[in-house]
């Protein structure tokens, strides 16, 4: 029996000193990053749009112009070898011309040299791909003046609508591409943009940190079975589903990294440096994306040097905050906001969930009920934004002043804004309806995406002020499964609802648009009423903001959306967020960008043993 | 037998099909735009996104009986579909996530069967006694504990305070050999394919990332193996013939081994048969805390992220595995009774 339980320990003993012998040691050359957030869905720039796949092309490609030291005010070229401007002659006074000049010496992955000619074919073929969902429609607005492919088509003279573009006429094919090609030109060294209007954040559209600017390898794509650039043959690669596209899972960028495989059922992306990279290789040799769902498993591995970087939850942060040899770098602002929807217009029929009885007898609410703007403004005095930021958001982040985030260009900073004031919430919940709200009171079901519980308490919050109010007036809140909600807000039937925006550039418009046009994102979620009054009173101002290549000019408009958009209380940001960092320490060089998907930078990171 | 088993099956058609079709019913009370939600998996990812465009494309208006028949008419050609939560195709998902788990199983079956056993074996034994009490307990306690708390504890334990096993299934080292370099993986199951490959180095870190996993699952299963040996034994230990063994003067080992145990396993096999069919099934839990990217952990993401054709392929998979879990199980049975006859 001795015998037995020597044997025993000697096998134990055996394991644990190989077993430890085999733990990693500090390796300067690989730098790990892992990730909660879920795998890329698609690395074909013409189709990625989420963070995760932003944050892998970013490692492959160039651009053709980054921002310096995450300055968004700052361009630097990449690609280019100058940044366009009026100044420098590059760009024409009416900002409809563009001249980009392409560099040269840059290798592809593949050794190929980069031409003008890659840089056109990657834009052209990526517009005529078009991918349902996708980015594209960033070059569509500034080059020819509308949101997708279809529209082209039906621009020169195609059907409005089509299921299937085998359908379409293909001397209307033939001219859609026509009207595309002719946006971009080579000339020479240069690439040409002709844009159809002033477009000022076009530079913004082209620069790092939006996937969709990433320069491919024409002959390559031709060779993987991408569109040949025949005119007559694109309608084959449009609208491709995303794993039918010929960068759905391989790459040849001239970035710093190759990519050397996509490890799907591993949930995880492993690059190598790519040594003949035109600014001289990184010093991280090899370089690991894992998508690992349990934070405490992030946490063990961050501890153990296994990684070098975790994402951590804003409110997990308390994890690691004091763990030795991590840091937490906090308080980084973002090109994002949370905001409160209102609709406009609610359907009552089917929806008595949310709206009870449809009428305002104090059992429910009218489909109007939101339409009447002192509603609009009595919620959002209602709402106290010091104590979600302090209490929920555990300060991380900013107060709005508007629709558009502070970290961009053009917001007033001396815009008045809402603040917790349940007086003027009830003169305004009184002055509602002629005085039969605050008479018969009413009842609305407001709704947030389960799972997101800072969410859920920024509903209470608006809940309990609400009722403290009037005890005629009752507020639920209501999670919803994130199906549930995608589905209701298709139909505008979320009477109040939260969601988050966050940017693809930055610049006003791209907020504006989504919030407050009457063909933006959230217009389509919020009923008819703000269709209605966003084009009386927001789509000119919009139009003129984005067309306007004086800064004066832009700056003025948008103050004036801001102020419009606050005085109507079309809805309710309370706050911008700010994110955060969680690396060990010997990470060096880590340089934050707002703009960037990337978490880590794998080209300027470096490791250096503490 | 072998009638039984061509009728077994001769049955297997009509059980998947009954079941997809059962899938398919649920599912078609989702709504085209709750189905969209595959692949607009979160708020931030809804953007300039045209839900309608994304409907159409994927054909998730289409009428459910249509897109049933368009799915069966795939899967007779072996096409399960595509999943947009896996990023590939149902088979490949499968073929890629399926090793790992009978990795998994393969190496956890042992000691959770054996390890069982053992343990029931000693409480019959021992009945009302200390070594009664203390096996009992101890099982109890793994079998009370929420396998995410156990999971986690033996992840501090063993990786986070020791430093031995890490979770995953490789460290990135040999992630990169295995994923990027000439390494052929012949099975998809690290430990056998390093074998294959002559990769030792390999095969050690493999069975290092099994090792921590492989103790969870073990401990939350004894308690529930431990119990069912015990009450057999126990019964088996008071008949007839156990009393007369003992009173040829056969040593207590001998009846042990010989006439007890041996009798007390038919129950046994019954539940070691399902057990099986639990780790090839997937362990959800042990998966996600480990990182350890088996079939399970594949079939959960796809179901909370409404992925209809990967719900369909992997239910479908499973019931295939249950049939034939089964069937094994009552061939066992047989060989292990000889009472028992399959007809």
């Amino acid at each position: 029996m001795k015998a037995k339980y020597l044997m025993l320990f000697v096998v134990l003993l055996v394991v644990s000193v190989s077993a430890s012998a085999l733990a990693a040691p500090f390796d300067p050359e690989t730098f790990v990053y892992i990730s909660g957030a879920g795998s890329p869905q698609t690395l074909d720039p013409a189709a990625a749009y989420d963070t995760a796949s932003g944050e892998v092309i970013h490692q492959i490609y160039d651009n053709l112009f980054e921002y310096v030291d995450g300055d968004l005010d700052h361009i630097g070229p990449v690609l280019a070898t100058e940044v366009p401007s009026v100044a420098n002659g590059l760009m024409s006074e009416d900002g409809r011309t563009v001249r980009v000049p392409i560099r040269k010496g840059v290798k592809f992955h593949n050794g190929a040299d980069l031409t003008p000619e890659d840089v056109k074919y990657t834009l052209i073929r990526n517009m005529l791909a078009d991918p349902a969902g996708g980015p594209q429609w960033m070059f569509f607005e500034p080059l020819l003046d509308v949101q997708t492919m279809a529209d082209v088509v039906a621009m020169v003279g195609g059907p409005e609508s089509f299921v299937d573009i085998d359908e379409v006429d293909a001397a209307v094919l033939l001219k859609a591409y026509e009207k595309v090609a002719s946006t971009i030109e080579v000339d020479g060294d240069d690439i040409v943009f002709h844009l159809a209007n002033a477009y000022p954040p076009f530079i913004n559209i082209l620069t790092k940190g939006g996937s969709w600017g990433a320069v491919l390898n024409k002959d390559w794509m031709i060779a993987n079975g991408a569109w040949d650039g025949n005119p007559e043959t694109w309608s084959k690669w449009y609208d491709l589903a995303l794993e039918d596209m010929t960068c759905y899972e391989k790459a040849n960028g001239t970035g710093p990294f190759r990519l050397e495989t996509w490890d799907k059922s591993g949930s995880q992306t492993i690059y190598s440096r790519f040594d003949e990279y035109w600014q001289g290789p990184a010093k991280i040799k090899t370089a690991f994306i894992k998508d690992i769902k349990e934070l405490s498993t992030r946490v063990l591995m961050l501890r153990a040097g296994d990684a070098d970087g975790i994402y951590v939850g804003q409110d997990e942060l308390e994890q690691v905050r004091d763990l030795p040899g991590v840091v937490v770098l906090e308080g980084l602002p973002q090109m994002t906001n949370t905001v409160l929807f209102y609709s406009f217009t609610i359907p009552t029929e089917g929806n008595e969930d949310l709206v009870g009885s449809g009428k305002l007898d104090g059992k429910g609410i009218p489909s109007d009920f939101f339409a009447d703007v002192d509603i609009r403004k009595a919620f959002n005095y209602a709402f106290d934004y010091e104590a979600y930021l302090n209490e929920v958001a555990q300060g991380a982040g900013v107060i709005p002043k508007g629709a558009v985030p502070q970290v961009l260009p053009f917001v007033n900073p001396d815009q008045e804004y809402y603040n917790h004031d349940l007086k003027k919430a009830e003169e305004h919940f009184k002055k509602a309806f002629g005085g039969e709200v605050w008479e018969k009171g009413f009842e609305v079901g407001i709704v947030y995406n389960t799972g997101n519980d800072q969410r859920k308490t920024a509903l209470e919050i608006l809940e309990y002020n609400i009722k403290s109010i009037n005890p005629k007036f009752k507020v639920n809140v209501v999670g919803l499964e994130w199906a549930t909600v995608l589905d209701k807000l298709r139909s505008a039937s979320l009477p109040v609802f939260v969601l988050g925006w966050l940017a693809d550039f930055p610049d006003p418009h791209n907020f504006t648009v989504p919030f407050m046009h009457s063909s933006g994102t959230f217009a389509g979620y919020c009923g008819q009423g703000l269709i209605d009054l966003a084009k009386e009173e927001f789509d000119e101002l919009i139009d003129a903001g984005i067309k306007a290549t004086d800064p004066a000019e832009r700056e003025a408009i948008y103050y004036d959306l801001q102020e419009r958009y606050v005085d109507l209380a079309i809805s309710l940001p309370f706050i911008e967020a700010t994110t955060h960092r969680v690396m060990r320490d010997w990470v060096q060089n880590f340089i934050y960008t707002p703009a960037y998907s990337a978490n880590f930078d794998f080209y300027t990171v470096y490791k250096e043993e503490k | 037998m072998l009638t039984y088993i061509t009728r077994r099956l001769l049955f297997l058609p009509v059980v998947l099909i009954g079941v997809t079709l059962m899938v398919f019913v649920v599912m078609s009370f989702l709504s085209p735009y709750q189905l969209v939600s595959a692949y607009i998996k979160s708020p931030e990812e809804l953007k300039n996104q045209s839900l309608d465009d994304l409907v159409r494309k994927y054909g998730l208006d289409l009428p459910p009986h249509i897109r049933y028949v368009n799915w069966m008419r795939n899967l007779l050609k072996g096409d399960l579909g595509y999943s947009v939560s896996a990023n590939m195709r149902v088979t490949e998902a499968i073929a890629q996530r399926f090793p790992a788990t009978i990795e998994l199983a393969m190496f956890s079956i042992i000691p959770v069967i054996f390890g069982g056993i053992w343990l029931g074996t000693i409480s019959a034994k021992h009945y009302n006694k200390p070594l009664d009490h203390i096996s009992r307990t101890f099982a109890i306690i793994g079998w009370s504990l929420p396998d995410f708390v156990f999971g986690l504890l033996m992840l501090m334990f063993f990786y986070g305070v020791l430093g031995w096993f890490p979770p995953g299934r490789l460290s990135n080292w040999a992630d990169t050999v295995v994923l990027t370099g000439d390494f052929v993986r012949y099975t998809k199951m690290n430990t056998i394919d390093s074998l294959l490959n002559g990769r030792m180095d390999i095969f050690w870190d493999a069975v290092r990332h099994l090792v921590a996993p492989i103790i969870t699952l073990s401990y939350l299963w004894w308690a529930f193996l431990l119990r069912i040996t015990r009450s057999s034994m126990l019964e088996v230990l008071n008949k007839d013939y156990v009393r007369t063994a003992r009173a040829k003067g056969l040593g207590e080992r001998t009846v042990i081994n010989r006439h007890v145990r041996r009798n007390a396993m038919i129950p046994v096999a019954t539940v070691s048969g399902s057990m099986v069919l639990g780790l090839l099934g997937g362990v959800v839990i042990v998966e996600t805390v480990f990182d350890y990217k088996g079939i399970g952990l594949l079939t959960a993401t796809g179901a909370q992220q409404l992925d209809y054709t990967l719900i369909l392929g992997t239910t479908l998979f499973y019931g295939l595995l249950l049939v034939l879990t089964n069937l094994a199980v009552d061939m066992f049975y047989a060989v292990i009774d000889p009472r028992v006859r399959l007809e």
